[in-house]
């Protein structure tokens, strides 16, 4: 009979979801009122001949020219119709093709008269990107539940911070980023794992780990540093930098391997409690040997996240770099080195956790744990 | 010395001090698996169809980071089949959705680094693009299927005759323990990575509308999502494909013990 209620409560939610992602497409298609920018819906598209292109590398591509009319969404021009030219590339790299349907950003040149120029700026994606976040939040909610929810919320809590963390270092002008995002980390640990694990012992141990793996992985890599004099480092390469590169890529290497580093300690240490509620006559050394035995065994693919989210991103730059002449080895110093040395003092820092993290739990566990 | 050569060994020293052998094999492993993504894109560069290099490429990923860990036999073809599956569950979700968000190759932001480059090549950057989102998931993904796998496995050493709904039950609570933080880690990760950029956002005065529409933030934010979507499912599949193991597994052996 349980069974039953549980099953119609949760068919309920699936549908309550389906029906607030429905509302959301629907709304961010007919938001346009809400931007400042006017916002053209296509109606009609001729597209012209595709024309061949060849450069310097012997590179071929061809570029087609589309002529797209339509109307204006919002704004002072609401309503008015007009027609706007764009050019395509097969590749698309900076460019893409429009369809019927689509919804572009504007900038309007010129109103005098009947007749309304303008270019087409760029198009309009809110509907996709929070589609997929309610997507992300709805099968998190469903499946995980209560932790689903409390996952949730440490992402949108550290979002939080995160933002007024930029604010902050803007204001400074970037003088103080590493201290601004180092005294931040201690900060979003502590309150990830009071989140994720309540605040306990098993919460305490974790958050001492994770300091002090991050902590150490830092050091060595400052150590390196000096003793090598960043040679093969080229912060020339690092992208969208408006502020001094170097403390600006050990902010980033910090707040990386944080992440990596609280996951590790995490999965050790509640595998370890998990191990002590199912047999708790083991003994202090047994825990630790098994605290290392799962930490070898995720260190290494718990490093390689951490590596392909630093360097996978590089693809279509390396790519194009290939492409334009040049050698192997220069486009991944270019592209890739950066995100290897990143990836390099994360892993270090994700190795010393192993070690910490089963001495601390099989020290400082209680004798008996509570359910 | 370089930086990267001192660094590498002294991650490879580390890793061998706490893991042994199998520390040693991870270490191997995290080597191939970076020759794998420069082979990738390499042939790329040679005008191979993005899509199908990055899923051969993925399964080998898959294959190379969790066989050559320490987890036991068990655990680790549990993981492997399990993060297979989610990849291919993956696919399926990115390739539409890159098409509609239209995220492809490089945005405004990017032209400073793109001076002097032609752009032109004659490649689908929309492939390309999906490409990446589906790379840099891959060790996300591993990672989550070796931690479900290797925390039940544990357990039923521990444990040997656990009832399968148990063990169905033990799975998700080791995934309820986890995925918070495997969340935060894709975060920082994500959010490290991309520090720079969002303080060029700030900085440049962008408004909430200019940033939910960017390109690149985006793109960016449709990978995180990406990510997190993959470790979701991992959680429940991989626990599924234990438990069928197990119930296979003891099967065979009521079967030896009837045919005595």
């Amino acid at each position: 009979m349980q069974v039953m209620k549980g099953k119609r409560v949760q068919g309920w939610f699936w549908l309550l979801a389906l029906v607030i992602g429905g509302l959301l497409i629907w709304g961010t298609q007919h938001n346009a009122g809400l931007y400042h920018d006017p916002i053209m819906k296509v109606t009609q598209v001729k597209t012209g001949r595709a024309t061949k292109e060849t450069d310097d590398f012997h590179n071929q591509d061809y570029q087609t020219k589309q002529t797209l009319t339509g109307h204006i969404l919002n704004g002072s021009y609401r309503g008015r119709s007009l027609t706007v030219t764009n050019t395509y590339s097969q590749s698309g790299a900076m460019d893409q093709r429009y369809h019927v349907g689509s919804q572009l950003f504007v900038v309007v040149h010129q109103h005098t008269g009947q007749k309304l120029t303008a270019t087409a700026k760029d198009v309009k994606r809110d509907t996709p990107i929070l589609t997929m976040i309610w997507v992300v939040v709805a099968l998190l909610l469903l499946i995980m539940q209560f932790s689903g929810f409390m996952a949730f919320l440490s992402v949108a809590a550290n979002g939080v911070l995160f933002l007024m963390a930029i604010l902050l270092n803007g204001s400074t002008q970037g003088a103080q980023v590493l201290w601004i995002f180092g005294s931040l980390a201690i900060v979003f640990a502590a309150l990830t794992l009071w989140l994720v694990l309540g605040a306990n012992r098993q919460m305490l141990i974790t958050l001492a780990t994770t300091l002090g793996g991050t902590a150490f992985s830092i050091i060595v890599a400052l150590l390196v540093f000096h003793f090598t004099h960043e040679r093969g480092m080229y912060y020339e390469s690092m992208q969208y930098v408006t502020q001094l590169p170097r403390p600006l890529f050990l902010a980033e290497t910090l707040l990386g391997s944080l992440g990596a580093v609280m996951d590790e300690s995490t999965d050790i240490i509640s595998s370890l409690f998990a191990l002590k509620r199912e047999r708790p006559e083991l003994s202090a050394n047994q825990v630790f040997k098994s605290g290392r035995q799962i930490g070898s065994t995720i260190m290494g693919p718990l490093i390689n996240v951490l590596f392909f989210i630093f360097v996978a991103d590089t693809f279509p730059m390396a790519m194009l770099y290939l492409k334009n002449g040049n050698s192997w080895g220069y486009t991944f110093s270019m592209n890739m080195s950066m995100g290897v040395v990143q990836s390099l003092i994360s892993g270090i820092g994700i190795v010393l956790a192993v070690p910490l993290a089963s001495f601390l739990a099989s020290r400082f566990m209680e004798k008996k744990v509570s359910a | 010395m370089s930086t990267i050569s001192t660094l590498g060994l002294i991650l490879l020293m580390l890793m061998i001090l706490v893991g042994g052998k199998a520390g040693a094999q991870s270490f191997l492993a995290l080597i191939l698996n970076f020759g794998l993504l420069f082979l990738a894109i390499v042939l790329v560069a040679f005008h191979f169809s993005p899509l199908i290099v990055t899923l051969v490429t993925g399964m080998l990923v898959l294959a190379l980071t969790i066989f050559m860990s320490s987890g036991d036999d068990l655990s680790s073809t549990v993981a492997f089949i399990a993060s297979a599956v989610v990849l291919v569950v993956l696919v399926a979700v990115i390739v539409p959705v890159e098409q509609w968000a239209l995220v492809q190759g490089f945005g405004p932001e990017d032209s400073e680094d793109l001076e002097g480059l032609s752009v032109l090549v004659g490649i689908s950057f929309v492939q390309v693009t999906t490409a990446t989102a589906i790379l840099s998931t891959l060790g996300a993904i591993a990672e989550a299927a070796m931690a479900i796998a290797a925390g039940l496995s544990e357990i039923l050493e521990q444990h040997p005759q656990v009832g399968l709904k148990a063990l169905m039950g033990d799975g998700i609570a080791v995934g309820k323990q986890i995925i918070g933080t495997t969340f935060n880690t894709l975060f920082f990760g994500f959010f490290g990575g991309f520090l720079a950029l969002f303080i060029w956002f700030t900085g440049v005065h962008y408004s909430f509308g200019e940033i939910l529409n960017d390109k690149i933030f985006v793109s960016e934010i449709l990978m995180i999502l990406f990510a997190m979507v993959s470790v979701i499912l991992t959680v429940p599949i991989t626990t599924w494909v234990m438990t069928r193991a197990v119930a296979g597994q003891r099967k065979r052996a009521d079967k030896a013990k009837m045919g005595e």
